[in-house]
């Protein structure tokens, strides 16, 4: 009885895992195989090619949607950081750190309810559609992410060196610029990082916030989705897994990973 | 007026800073919740032109197949939140407490890449695998286990399948950071006074890891309960879910008022169960305390027999 447990825990345990890592990677594996696939139908194997990855430049409609979620992901990534790096400082600072419990809603709450709140906000005051409800939408979401990861990094800070700033004669101002946020930077970068992405991948706000006119790279690929398989969506899968994966290379070579994980 | 503002500005600077985004949290969250709500119990009368005050939505979701679909969706959420537990608590184990050090930092990038690209792009993996036409089923065919009939797509186990794969980081991360705080030292002197390695775990490791546990299931059961894409892309139409209802009412057949309220009761769902949960925390806790409570007065009642 007890040789099998010694038998279970050495053997079975690292089989799970290796079928739970199986289970994670063989989809995804498959897709970036056949993105290089030189055949119009999925099925088989023609031979290596990246004649999706030439069509996949050469048509406007990506391009023009890889703009407007480069353009999403960038506002959302400089507002929700200004924004909650602002808020944690000031709240320490003041009386108002009651708030910062609100912002984990953001994340607590289905996505899809936000993205039904953006879309009849605008809709009730009759504000068209557009980059304006995207970029609020997302920032809502990443300000979720920002707040506590910042927080965790500043609640940790030593409060002897912003006293110790101040009686040297450095205003707030320049505390914040010298002292806290070069202290917040790993924190700053991760969050960073994870809001980029998070905002290039969000997918059920953008197709409910981005109105007629403007089309982000996730809503394109689920409508190219709907209509059928096509090597194309497998060439631009393959895109966003290569951007994705050297994102998360960055943060785990920043060490902010372990920390932020061990922290919260 | 200039020192005035100057005077507000330096005295009151942490208000003036922390405002921008409990202002963005307000207009953008908590307005859109009552513009919502507003939407679901005022409703247009065309013949006198007037607003009113109405209910008819609410009895309409409560007395038709929308409340099923509700709690359909609460089924697919448990149903996903319990099979991502049961995998994602050995991987946890293992990265925790068995995995080398180096080997670990690469099991774990390895465990948070595919949760950060896309969802659809997660999702469309899965359906290119099990297409008609895809890697799956031409195994299987080839194989003969299944005929080419019989396809692997648009059913509940494929709805579950993508659920779990596109999830089960999010139950990982918190168990496995749970159990890598803990105190090795637990283990030892667990050890030490003579329980084997099952009765280890069961009545140290697993107790510890309950807040990660929680934490996991609060990050998997709510998102897979407002899903929308998952199940429309591997389920078909055959599926309907809450999300799927949602998107249905206010993109396609525009009855804004019915989804509003779907809405307000699918937010009111998930705070029902956590509210549940810390009451229930605060239950046992309260029940813990007496239990002491009462073991400390057993102790002082009998202080003489213990000299």
């Amino acid at each position: 009885m007890v040789e099998n447990r010694k038998y279970l825990g050495q053997f079975l345990l690292p089989l799970v895992v290796g079928a739970a890592y199986l289970f994670l990677y063989l989809p995804i594996f498959v897709l970036v195989l056949f993105s290089f696939n030189d055949a119009s139908f999925s099925i088989s194997w023609q031979g290596f090619s990246l004649r999706w990855y030439e069509k996949l430049i050469n048509s406007p409609e990506i391009l023009n949607a890889l703009q407007a979620s480069l353009i999403v992901a960038l506002a959302t990534t400089f507002l929700s950081l200004l924004i909650g790096t602002c808020f944690v400082v000031a709240s320490r600072w003041g009386r108002t750190s009651f708030f910062s419990n609100l912002f984990y809603v953001n994340i607590l709450l289905p996505e899809i309810v936000l993205a039904i709140g953006i879309l009849s906000l605008f809709t009730f005051f009759r504000i068209p559609l557009g980059y304006g409800s995207l970029i609020a939408g997302h920032t809502l979401l990443g300000l979720g992410f920002v707040i506590p990861i910042v927080r965790a990094r500043f609640v940790e800070l030593d409060p002897v060196l912003t006293e110790a700033s101040l009686d040297l004669g450095a205003t707030y101002w320049v505390t914040f610029r010298k002292v806290i946020i070069p202290l917040l930077m790993p924190s700053l970068i991760a969050s960073g990082l994870l809001v980029f992405t998070l905002s290039m991948d969000d997918f059920l706000i953008s197709f409910f916030c981005s109105g007629p006119t403007v089309q982000t790279l996730a809503v394109y690929v689920y409508s190219m989705i709907r209509t059928g398989v096509d090597p194309m969506i497998n060439a631009v899968s393959t895109c966003f897994l290569v951007i994705s994966s050297l994102l998360v290379f960055l943060l785990c070579s920043l060490k902010v990973v372990d920390q932020v994980l061990t922290h919260e | 007026m200039k020192k005035a503002l100057r005077a507000i500005f330096t005295q009151e600077s942490s208000f003036v800073f922390s405002c921008p985004a409990v202002l963005w949290q307000f207009v953008f969250l908590y307005m859109p919740f009552a513009v919502l709500a507003l939407y679901s119990v005022i409703d247009f009368n065309e013949v006198t032109g007037r607003y009113f005050l109405t209910a008819f939505y609410y009895r309409e979701i409560f007395t038709s197949l929308y409340i099923q679909i509700i709690f359909r969706s609460f089924l697919l959420a448990a149903i996903t939140a319990a099979v991502c537990f049961l995998i994602a608590y050995p991987v946890a184990y293992f990265l925790a407490l068995k995995g080398s050090k180096r080997f670990k930092t690469f099991l774990l990038f390895s465990l948070i890449f595919p949760s950060w690209t896309s969802l659809i792009v997660q999702v469309y993996a899965w359906f290119f695998l099990l297409e008609k036409n895809g890697f799956i089923s031409w195994f299987l065919q080839w194989t003969h286990i299944i005929s080419p009939s019989f396809h692997l797509l648009n059913n509940y186990f494929t709805i579950v399948l993508g659920m779990v794969s596109c999830f089960l980081p999010f139950m990982i991360l918190p168990i496995y950071a749970v159990l890598e705080k803990m105190d090795k030292r637990f283990l030892e002197a667990s050890a030490d006074l003579g329980a084997d390695r099952f009765e280890t775990f069961r009545r140290v490791v697993f107790p510890m890891s309950l807040p990660g546990v929680y934490a996991g299931i609060m990050l998997v059961f709510i998102p897979s309960f407002g899903e929308f894409a998952i199940p429309t892309l591997l389920g078909g139409s055959k599926y309907v879910f809450w999300g799927s209802v949602i998107v249905d009412k206010f993109l396609r057949s525009r009855s804004w008022r019915l989804g509003a309220a779907l809405a307000i009761i699918g937010i009111m769902l998930p705070i029902l169960l956590m509210c549940c949960v810390y009451l229930g925390r605060a239950i046992r806790e309260r029940y813990r305390q007496r239990q002491s409570k009462e073991y400390t007065e057993y102790l002082n009642a009998n202080k003489d027999l213990w000299g």
